[in-house]
């Protein structure tokens, strides 16, 4: 196959499933682009191996596939080796390109034509580049580039059947100036056009694949010693884009449009830390307050409470027969912690499905508007100092709405490191909004001064675990390279599609995964486990002076954070007694659905050390704070 | 006059002649960045730089800003 390069892609291949990729930068419209390519269903998948999240629809007989934003063919970050392989993979790529950002954009395009991948360039935003005064002669990028260039704009369809009726044409130029460095690579490397190119731009991945004698080592310091080749490459290939874009676009001075005024406002601290705290209270008040606290509350109190558990349990007691083998199925299926067939499905359709929907639309909406990079621009100087980017702002804002969405949200956190670091603390210090409802009624009634130390000692654990994390895992901080997008008024229609699509996908992955932990702590909790572990416990409740019945909170805290601290209001506590308390099950494990979560994201490791941190955390901190409230007493 | 880009105040032109790390410039050299000058729009005190160069917005952290070195625009005329 590799002998014959070029031959078996493109649309003629004539293959039962060819694949068509479409590749540009974030916000470039691609996903808009693909909502008015298909038109249809779209599967929301994470690609294999990754948390980056995918679509791909039908195209009349072909595979539309959308891939993550990026700025070059290239491994510098994960959604980057997703595009890096889709693009590999695909028998040809629709390449969007921002027109108004033509001498960024056109690198990748150049990149594609130079790897021999058969493209057709959508020149997007066209609209928008009139208004900002750039005439582009599309004729004359067509024949700069030897591929089919074709106007568009996603948002209205415009020039969308065009693209459509140009896909066939998909190819690319016989040579480019990137074949005189192929005699870099040592003879005889068996790899197609497309492999040479990132071979010679020093991509580890590819070299491991194809493997070059002498280029990749297993596991070696210098894997590539290609490094300065790229170097080269790319700036050999900036030159060309600068021609190009002198020749084919000509900008008439404008006047500086209204959202970028806004952008700057956003930017100057002065303004922007005021905007973004506001956005950042939207999104807490939406999340924690609207739908965690009074959607899921009606979901949970009338709908599920009132009608469909009761109704359940009849319908169970009336299937299933007395006798002794019925009951483990009984309590299986309806107890009152995690019954499969009750509140298995209250959390998931109750509580999950309004977070989640609520989650995407939020999302969703400030992803459009190209507000997320700039809430991290202006917090990255105050989340730097434990050890985070300003990226971890999101997450970090919607685990007080929920920390398990707050989780699947720290996908749009840079790095694994710092992935792993803001999971962390997610689960460790930040108290969710169901949590928060109890806690603050019970610290209401112990009084102001209490309040201050309870925010003081969170607080203090958040900066700490930050710090020690950050000094303590492997890896270092990823420097901030954070392009900014133009600020946009959200579409609904293209915000919409993406949550219902995202919705689906998540509750289809979460779902099982949830079901299969609520039968599994059922039958512990059946077997006597549970009861066993608060026995257990006994010894460290003590430690922290606490009765041996604060073990049973702790208990329900495995389930569900919330139930932790309600069922505190039923201990007959002294302040600081309350205080430790309220201390150690906000600081304890996160919810049975986070902790699912957790596992899904980050896999066992990281969920093991976020529940084991957890565990010695909070009795860590606990019995610190009960043995300086005994001294002060 | 040369300095690092952390040092370079809003609305100044400058040319970042030296990114040591190697990710860093290759990311920085395909947004376009090397390719000439560009704008300092915004320092963030203690916070990240935003450059920009033809409607490109680009924010470097600021541990990175500080081992950028940039070449300052000759005609720049500021009061000391």
């Amino acid at each position: 196959m590799r002998a014959t390069e070029g031959a078996d892609r493109g649309l003629g291949s004539g293959d039962a499933e060819t694949s068509v990729a479409l590749v540009g930068a974030p916000n470039a419209g691609k996903s808009a682009l693909f909502g008015r390519l298909t038109a249809e269903y779209a599967d929301v998948s994470n690609y294999p191996g990754t948390t980056v999240e995918t679509t791909a629809a039908a195209l009349g007989s072909l595979r539309l596939s959308d891939t993550p934003g990026v700025h070059g063919i290239s491994s510098f970050s994960e959604a980057e080796r997703v595009t890096r392989a889709a693009v590999l993979e695909a028998d040809a790529v629709v390449n969007v390109v921002d027109a108004t950002q033509l001498g960024r954009d056109l690198f990748v395009t150049l990149q594609l034509t130079d790897m021999g991948v058969p493209t057709v360039v959508a020149l997007n935003m066209m609209d928008e580049a009139e208004a900002d005064g750039v005439a582009i002669d599309v004729d004359a990028l067509e024949s700069a580039l030897g591929v089919p260039v074709v106007p568009t704009v996603a948002v209205t369809g415009a020039g969308v059947d065009k693209l459509r009726d140009r896909l066939p044409e998909a190819s690319a130029p016989e040579s480019t100036p990137i074949d005189s460095y192929y005699d870099a690579l040592p003879d005889g490397v068996d790899a197609t056009r497309a492999e040479k190119t990132l071979l010679v731009e020093g991509d580890e991945p590819t070299a491991r694949r194809v493997g070059v004698p002498g280029l990749a080592t297993d596991g070696g310091d210098a894997p590539l010693a290609a490094v300065g080749e790229r170097e080269a490459v790319y700036r050999e290939r900036r030159t060309r884009v600068r021609s190009i874009v002198d020749d084919v676009e000509r900008v008439a001075a404008s006047e500086r449009a209204p959202e970028e005024r806004l952008g700057d406002l956003l930017l100057r601290p002065a303004t922007g830390i005021p905007i973004a705290l506001a956005l950042l209270a939207a999104v807490f008040y939406v999340m924690g307050v609207v739908v965690a606290q009074r959607v899921v509350g009606y979901a949970e109190g009338v709908l599920f409470a009132r009608y469909y558990t009761p109704a359940v349990e009849g319908v169970v007691a009336g299937l299933l027969p007395a006798s002794g083998w019925a009951a483990p199925v009984e309590f299986l299926l309806v107890n009152d912690n995690l019954g499969l067939a009750t509140v298995t499905v209250r959390y998931t359709l109750g509580v999950l499905l309004p977070l989640v929907v609520a989650f995407y639309l939020v999302i969703g909406t400030l992803e459009d508007a190209g507000v997320l990079p700039r809430l991290a621009v202006v917090t990255d100087r105050g989340l730097g100092r434990i050890g985070l980017s300003g990226r971890a702002v999101v997450p970090l804002i919607v685990g007080m709405g929920c920390v398990t969405m707050a989780v699947v949200s720290t996908r749009m956190v840079g790095s694994r490191r710092e992935r792993l670091i803001t999971t962390a603390l997610l689960g460790l210090a930040i108290p969710c909004s169901a949590q928060i409802g109890v806690i603050s009624g019970l610290l209401a009634e112990l009084g102001v001064v209490w309040w201050g130390g309870y925010l003081a000692v969170l607080l203090g654990v958040l900066g700490t675990a930050g710090v020690a994390l950050d000094r303590t895992l492997p890896g270092r901080r990823d420097a901030l390279i954070e392009q900014l997008p133009r600020l946009r008024l959200p579409r609904p229609t293209n915000v919409a599609r993406k949550t219902a699509n995202r919705t689906a996908a998540f509750l289809g992955e979460a779902a099982p995964l949830f079901g299969a932990t609520a039968a599994a702590v059922s039958t512990l909790d059946y077997v006597g486990a549970l009861d066993a572990v608060v026995g257990a416990l006994r010894p460290l409740t003590a430690a922290l002076g606490l009765p041996a019945s604060f073990g049973r909170v702790l208990v329900l805290g495995l389930i569900r954070r919330d139930f932790a601290a309600a069922g505190m209001t039923d201990l007959a506590l002294s302040a600081s007694q309350t205080f430790v308390g309220l201390v150690v099950v906000t600081l304890f494990v996160p919810c049975i659905l986070t902790m699912a979560m957790v596992l899904r994201e980050r896999g066992a490791r990281s969920a093991l050390l976020v529940w084991v941190g957890s565990w010695a955390t909070a009795f860590a901190v606990g019995g610190g704070v009960a043995a300086v409230l005994e001294v002060i007493a | 006059m040369v300095v690092a880009l952390s040092e370079v105040p809003s609305d100044e032109r400058v040319e970042l002649v030296d990114v040591p790390d190697d990710e860093c410039r290759a990311r920085l050299l395909r947004l376009g960045l090397l390719d000439g000058s560009v704008e300092c729009r915004r320092r963030i005190r203690n916070g990240p730089v935003v450059v920009r160069r033809r409607g490109t917005e680009v924010a470097l952290g600021r541990s990175l800003a500080r081992e950028i070195t940039v070449e300052r625009a000759p005609r720049d005329g500021a009061p000391q």
